[in-house]
């Protein structure tokens, strides 16, 4: 909010009857008090699943805070070696499939910001895709032929550009000043070194915008894995953690726990795999929020 | 630019030919610049398109998809006389039907509601929480589902403690598409509000004042301003959803359902992934499924494409 806008705000404050809570205004604030809870509820039970003790959980299964903790279910999920490799993989997935996607955009869309013979085509080609695409089996066949069965990079290439996102970062180039790109013209500099070093520093909230958007993306990858992944090793995080919970009976009790007499806590365990799979986006949501943000009101209001 | 046109029709046609030249010549770095996502789009969606043959084809692993034998339309005819293929179609149109009932209107209406809250603090913590759920994936959320309407669920035990019955909601066909529209709401809601809000935020203050003198109540101000201030955008988006009614959430069914609602959730999309992992697949039946979504979707799209342009006067891209 601008200084302006508060000041406003200020002025209707004086003018009282503006700014009283009248009935509606509690109406409506439950309202959405409420739908939030309810939003929010699902992610604070599956916390506490992940940190009650087994017999807590059965005596009282609708808690509002933790009667008892109890990390068996992290240490379980911790000794999982897929989970491990799984991370690994993720975090591979994550580091360069995100830099594939934001080197592809940026390139494209800065391109697309200037006019060059053959423009019409190029944007051509890239929409037709949105009409039409060859479907499950085709791209199936395709990552066969080309040999990128069950390695790292068929979850990785076939997804590239959005276009959606392209057009958004277009749209961020068009609003930078021509002025900028054609004083760096005339002082000699190429469409490269102007693109990298004068207009990408410029552009930098909403490259960062990006690097977000795919790296979310990314982290979250689990189907390609699905169709092209083979080997367990191999399987990225999201898909380990739909093995663990969709599977029951691949939850057994390790050696240390057997010697305890311990029989593990499925549903535990299986909240405990959801809270270390999304942890990342968790933790990192409520400080990136504005940036999340920002790459759909630049898309959304046309200019 | 006028001056420049009447320059170039008074240019012999070597001259225009050697002034493109040079215009190419000068786009250098520009082509540069495309050729990784050209190379891209050729690749991993161009490329694929050749296998779209197998729809007409037999085909058998080692005679490769070019080498199997052409079969006509057999794989078509097959399929429009399985009974699961109308099934799938019919589950994608009801549910996509549902979403734009129900899941539509939803964040139009939170983003309204919003717009009325001044208290700053508590609007930015909901909002944090509402748009949250948009950046998990559907493994994470159905995971969360699962275990809350599971049968030691949450849930369900507040059923038994009030005294009902266990419901067995995810295998339970008059409940599972419910299911697929509140958990789409609860995914989706605060996130696509956030486009609304902005909208709304672009309206001109001054509007309001002027009408708050009019003694307009807060009522009229919701019809008469902020209405028609979201109402372009919400028609883009109404018609977009319109154009994309063959997709009725792959993931979101391919993580929730389960054979006992196949009846009731298996859409086009399953149905595809059924058809080609399960069992015994036949590439050419699967391949003319995916085909058939494709033209009608191209269909479709190209429709609210041009339905766009018609009322909005700009296209949807």
């Amino acid at each position: 909010m601008t200084a302006q806008a508060r000041g406003q705000g200020a002025l209707h404050a004086g003018k009282s009857k503006l700014n009283r809570m009248t009935f509606t205004d509690v109406w409506i604030m439950a309202f959405l008090v409420f739908f939030s809870l309810l939003v929010f509820y699902p992610f604070y039970n599956s916390v506490l699943i992940s940190i009650t003790p087994q017999a807590v959980y059965i005596r009282e299964p609708f808690m509002l805070w933790p009667k008892a903790l109890d990390k068996s279910s992290y240490q379980y999920v911790f000794e999982n070696k897929a989970i491990w490799s799984g991370m690994i993989t993720t975090i591979q997935i994550t580091l360069i499939g995100t830099a594939y996607n934001v080197f592809l955009t940026v390139t494209m869309a800065y391109a697309l910001n200037h006019s060059f013979p053959g423009k019409k085509f190029v944007i051509a080609f890239i929409m037709f895709t949105m009409y039409f695409s060859g479907g499950l089996i085709p791209t199936y066949m395709m990552i066969k032929d080309v040999g990128l069965m069950n390695t790292l990079w068929a979850m990785i290439l076939p997804s590239g550009v959005s276009i959606s996102y392209l057009m958004v970062m277009r749209k961020f180039f068009q609003s930078i000043p021509e002025e900028v790109e054609e004083s760096a013209k005339i002082d000699g500099a190429n469409d490269l070194i102007i693109m990298f070093r004068v207009v990408l520093p410029l552009a930098l909230p909403m490259v960062i915008t990006f690097v977000i958007y795919y790296g979310v993306e990314r982290w979250n990858e689990w189907y390609n894995g699905l169709l092209y992944i083979k080997s367990a090793s191999k399987m990225p995080l999201q898909l380990v953690l739909r093995q663990i919970v969709q599977n029951s009976q691949s939850i057994q009790a390790s050696e240390s726990m057997q010697e305890a007499g311990i029989t593990p806590f499925g549903d535990g365990i299986k909240m405990a795999a959801v809270i270390v799979t999304m942890f990342p986006v968790m933790v990192l949501y409520p400080f990136l929020q504005k940036y999340f943000v920002s790459g759909l009101t630049v898309g959304a209001v046309k200019g | 630019m006028a001056q420049a046109r009447t320059v170039g029709l008074r240019m012999t046609p070597a001259q225009r030919r050697r002034r493109l030249l040079k215009n190419i010549w000068d786009s250098r770095y520009m082509y540069l610049l495309l050729l990784p996502g050209v190379l891209f789009f050729a690749m991993f969606r161009y490329v694929p398109m050749y296998g779209i043959q197998l729809a007409w084809k037999e085909f058998t692993a080692n005679l490769g998809v070019t080498g199997s034998p052409w079969v006509g339309w057999e794989k078509f005819r097959f399929l429009f006389a399985e009974a699961d293929f109308w099934n799938s179609l019919r589950n994608t149109l009801v549910i996509a039907g549902m979403q734009l009932l129900f899941v539509f209107p939803f964040p139009i209406i939170l983003a309204i509601l919003f717009n009325e809250v001044r208290q700053a603090g508590p609007k930015r913590v909901m909002q944090i929480v509402l748009t949250f759920p948009h950046f998990l994936s559907w493994v994470i959320l159905s995971s969360i589902i699962a275990n809350l309407l599971g049968n030691n669920g949450m849930v369900n035990n507040i059923i038994v403690a009030m005294g009902g019955e266990k419901v067995n909601f995810l295998m339970n066909k008059a409940v599972f598409r419910w299911l697929l529209i509140f958990s789409l709401m609860w995914k989706e809601s605060g996130w696509n509000a956030i486009l609304y809000m902005a909208t709304i935020t672009s309206i001109d203050p001054s509007l309001y004042e002027a009408a708050t003198i009019d003694g307009a109540n807060r009522w009229h101000k919701v019809r008469y301003i902020t209405w028609p201030g979201i109402a372009t955008i919400v028609t883009a988006t109404f018609i977009l959803r319109i154009g994309s009614i063959m997709d009725a959430g792959y993931m979101q069914v391919l993580n929730l359902y389960n054979p006992a609602v196949y009846e009731v959730g298996d859409i086009l999309d399953t149905y595809i992934y059924r058809i080609t992992f399960e069992k015994a697949p036949d590439y050419g039946v699967s391949t003319a499924v995916g085909m058939f979504k494709g033209v009608v979707n191209a269909v479709l799209m190209l429709t609210a494409e041009f339905v766009s342009r018609k009322f909005n006067g700009e296209g949807l891209f």
